[in-house]
């Protein structure tokens, strides 16, 4: 096949694979991916297969229905610990420990290196043990899905955001964005009211903090009377005072918020918003870096719009008389969208970064889940030289930043960006 | 360029503005009671009756400005009276808003919280020949009913605190005003419902007599507040906190930038050689280096006795007599800052670095090197004198980005080397929910960023004249 009949997406993926530090990177994402979704599988102090009393099990797979609630633990299992059972046969994961599961044996630190209190080669903590007792393998490979999810959530927030308010910014510039007043008005007014049916009245259980579900029905009844104000706005808008056009400096309005969030100090912000979490969660602190961080795909995605919009194609489809908002999401925007993922892959490094420091410190994250920064968390805390536990979380979150720069990277130059 | 500055920083008046609301906003959201909090810190107890209680919070609690509303207007609920404010406990308030929300009618709850409290009082007030198991346990059951705000627990405990009065009647013929009242105003809490009012929405204007008005203004005065946590001025804190993160943070850009400088420019010239490639190849992976990493890491090696290499004391910056000036201060510590100024450099070396070998490559592309060449200047004039200059212009702008990112990274940094700076301030204020302090520093790390940008642009415009013209 020769470039000329390849679609620019093909071309572009092949001059991406071209690069060889690329193609070790998407090696890398896919076995982090391999890792993350199969942690359960690959560590866990459950067995994948065991025989007692000459019952059949397979707890890895039990595990995921009796976290359903579709089934339930039989007796030996709700009174003795996985590893004091009295099994037939059994077949052990890779690494038979799981993040939570605590070896009594080896509670306080174990080196990689000297000898460890285990029953077998099969047993051995071969990167070590942290002070509590944890297998130092096991929470990293859980860790691998704790920072690639939150790398994941962090960026579906930031590009909802980054995306939306780009393409506004770009597409209409300064002097592309006509309402009518009442339209203005209406979207004003609509605005508070919106914020008071969502957050201030009672459906949710009162006195209780917000949760996920909460802010979801409160955006929902958010959007819903925006969306009816404009309704009633355009209805309104026949009126010819009341339909006067106001030109939006919409271009100027989105920077300045840029602006606003670009000097706020990134970091300090995610760590004073996830401090005051009622119940702290990895999850919202995912969120809440999305939230923050949507600047990069804003900016990438309005000087993407702009150049697009003086393309004849936008031109012709105006002429044709197409809707705006049809000729954003269903023309414009599918061309804009892939330099997009440069700051997508960035975004990720810098994501996986912030929910590393959030652990390290401690912060907005609950304190018994296992990940990179918490092991990392135990050596500044105690100034106990635990090479293992500086080490190996540390070279994770290194290579995973590293993985990302590469893929944004390469991803910049075969865009030619 | 007067003029040009003068834009600039009317730009920055809505930028604080947003950012002022953030802070506050945050604040606001935070958890805790201030005043619980000055409280726990040991700074005057509260012990006595009720009232020496309900006095001395209110002291403490205007002493804080919390008596005051806290913004110029609110719109909420026109179940809410006007003075809801006025409520100024936290947990009290948030007691008082959930029974709101369940019936709306603001009479009727405060009616209720006002015979629950007279009820308190009696119990307080009963002779020293009623006391006992009985009245001990009522006293405990009418405080539990304090801060309880589903109305089906409330109506299970007002029965139980019956049902106890009814095992000792003496007690219960000295109560019996108050219980009678408190049920009494409890039923009517329940039937006289104003459901409607929860969906009404109203709008309340307070003036300029708010927390968030007095804060600002206090902010551009240059103070910020009071500390929760041992009654100091935050201003004081800070400034002794900012010293230190901005002396790394200068000298680390100053190194970075005295180091990354040549070797872009040695990598240009190198360009696609193997001297490039490696620099290339190294200067990508300490971009991906987390600082906080590298200086656990650090820390580890210098402070392990077995691997012998205890050079620097890294355990934090001694305490010098009161009296010491900054000077003496950092003459004393200045090898505690040698691991940290670090950490701090070379993220923003290896960034440097790399924008510094782009803009060189593309300043040699150029027609005017070309003729340079051909005029027979020799390459190395070339390139410090023709290429060199020209590439060092967008070097300048770099600073604005990267001063914000090296913020962020001494935050981790300070808290791994102990240095006292606003970093380690700022985690040692969210651990003890000191939340004048955060938001200070919040405030202060953003004024800080957009000084940052600023001094880019303008050193930029300065160097180019064609920047501020437009």
């Amino acid at each position: 096949m020769t470039t000329d009949t390849l679609t620019y997406q093909q071309a572009v993926w092949q001059r991406f694979r071209r690069r060889r530090s690329v193609r070790w990177a998407l090696r890398g994402l896919y076995f982090g991916l391999f890792l993350a979704l199969f942690a359960d599988f690959l560590a866990n102090d459950k067995p994948l297969f065991c025989q007692i009393n000459g019952k059949t099990y397979f707890p890895v797979v039990q595990s995921y229905l009796v976290q359903l609630g579709w089934s339930h633990w039989d007796e030996p299992f709700t009174t003795e610990e996985w590893s004091e059972q009295k099994y037939t046969r059994v077949w052990y994961p890779l690494i038979p420990y799981s993040n939570t599961s605590i070896d009594h044996h080896n509670l306080s630190s174990t080196s990689p290196l000297e000898e460890q209190n285990v029953v077998s080669w099969r047993f051995r903590h071969w990167l070590g043990t942290d002070g509590v007792g944890h297998d130092v393998v096991a929470a990293l490979v859980h860790g691998t899905r704790t920072a690639l999810s939150a790398g994941m959530v962090a960026m579906l927030v930031a590009s909802l955001i980054g995306i939306f308010l780009g393409a506004l910014a770009g597409y209409f510039g300064d002097d592309g964005l006509y309402l009518t007043r009442i339209q203005v008005v209406f979207n004003l007014l609509a605005f508070p009211i919106g914020i008071f049916y969502g957050f201030g009245t009672p459906h949710y259980p009162a006195g209780e903090p917000l949760g996920v579900l909460g802010v979801s029905w409160g955006l929902l009844w958010l959007l819903g009377i925006q969306f009816l104000a404009n309704v009633l706005a355009i209805a309104l808008g026949r009126i010819s005072w009341l339909g006067k056009k106001v030109r939006i400096p919409i271009d100027s309005l989105i920077n300045r918020l840029i602006e606003v969030f670009d000097s706020v100090p990134t970091l300090l912000l995610i760590l004073s918003m996830a401090a005051i979490l009622a119940r702290p969660n990895i999850l919202y602190a995912m969120a809440i870096i999305g939230l923050i961080s949507w600047t990069g795909i804003a900016r990438l995605l309005r000087a993407e719009m702009l150049k697009i919009r003086q393309f004849q194609y936008i031109e012709a489809a105006q002429a044709l008389g197409y809707s705006r908002w049809r000729i954003i999401f269903r023309h414009a925007l599918p061309n804009a969208l892939p330099p997009v993922l440069i700051a997508i892959a960035f975004g990720m490094a810098s994501a996986i970064l912030i929910e590393a420091s959030l652990s390290v410190l401690g912060i907005g994250v609950a304190a018994d889940t296992v990940t990179w920064g918490s092991l990392l968390r135990q050596i500044s805390t105690t100034y106990h030289p635990e090479w293992w536990l500086a080490i190996f979380p540390g070279l994770a979150i290194f290579f995973s930043v590293l993985l990302f720069n590469y893929l944004g990277d390469g991803l910049s130059r075969a865009m030619d960006k | 360029m007067l003029q040009y500055i003068a834009r600039r920083l009317l730009l920055f008046v809505p930028t604080l503005i947003v950012i002022s609301f953030m802070a506050f906003g945050l604040r606001q959201l935070a958890p805790g009671d201030p005043v619980d909090t000055l409280n726990k810190s040991g700074k005057g107890e509260m012990t006595g009756d009720l009232a020496t209680i309900e006095r001395a919070y209110y002291e403490k609690a205007r002493l804080l400005q919390l008596d005051k509303p806290t913004f110029y207007f609110v719109i909420n609920a026109s179940a809410y009276p006007d003075t809801f404010f006025r409520v100024v406990q936290r947990a009290r308030r948030q007691t008082l808003d959930a029974i709101l929300q369940q019936s709306g009618n603001w009479a009727a709850v405060s009616h209720y919280f006002i015979s629950l409290q007279h009820l308190d009082q009696a119990v307080r007030n009963l002779p020293d020949s009623l006391r006992g198991e009985t009245s001990v346990q009522t006293q405990r059951n009418v405080q539990d009913l304090q801060v309880t705000a589903q109305i089906p627990l409330i109506k299970k405990r007002v029965e139980l605190l019956k049902q106890r009065l009814a095992t000792n009647p003496k007690l219960a013929a000295s109560l019996k005003q108050a219980t009678a009242n408190l049920q009494q105003q409890f039923d009517l809490l329940q039937t006289q419902t104003q459901f409607w009012r929860l969906y009404l929405p109203s709008f309340k204007w307070y003036g300029l007599d708010n927390q968030y008005h007095h804060w600002v203004v206090g902010c551009l005065k240059g103070n910020l507040g009071i500390s929760y946590v041992d009654g100091q001025p935050v201003t004081d804190k800070i400034k002794a906190a900012l010293n230190w993160t901005l002396l790394i943070n200068v000298f680390s850009i100053f190194l970075a930038y005295l180091f990354a400088v040549p070797l872009g420019v040695y990598a240009a010239r190198r360009k696609d050689k193997w001297q490039d490639r490696v620099i290339g190849f190294f200067l990508f992976a300490l971009f991906a280096l987390p600082s906080f990493w590298v200086a656990i890491m650090l820390l580890v090696l210098f402070t392990t006795p077995e691997l012998g290499m205890q050079f620097f004391t890294v355990t934090g910056i001694s305490d010098l007599a009161e009296g010491a000036t900054f000077a003496e201060r950092l003459t004393a510590n200045i090898r505690h800052l040698i691991l940290p100024v670090i950490c701090l450099t070379y993220g923003s070396l290896a960034y440097i670095a790399r924008q510094m070998r782009g803009a060189m490559l593309q300043t040699l592309d150029q027609d005017f090197i070309r003729t340079a060449r051909a005029k027979g200047i020799p390459e190395r004039k070339v390139i410090w004198r023709h290429a060199f200059r020209n590439a060092l212009f967008p070097m300048i702008t770099l600073f604005g980005t990267i001063f914000p990112s090296m913020l962020a990274g001494s935050i981790l940094v300070e808290s791994v080397f102990n240095i006292p700076g606003m970093g380690k301030l700022a985690i040692g204020a969210i651990g003890q929910q000191d939340w004048p302090v955060v938001y200070a520093v919040l405030m202060i790390g953003a004024v800080l960023t957009m000084l940052g940008i600023l001094f880019s642009d303008l050193l930029y415009a300065w160097a180019d004249p064609r920047i501020s013209a437009t």
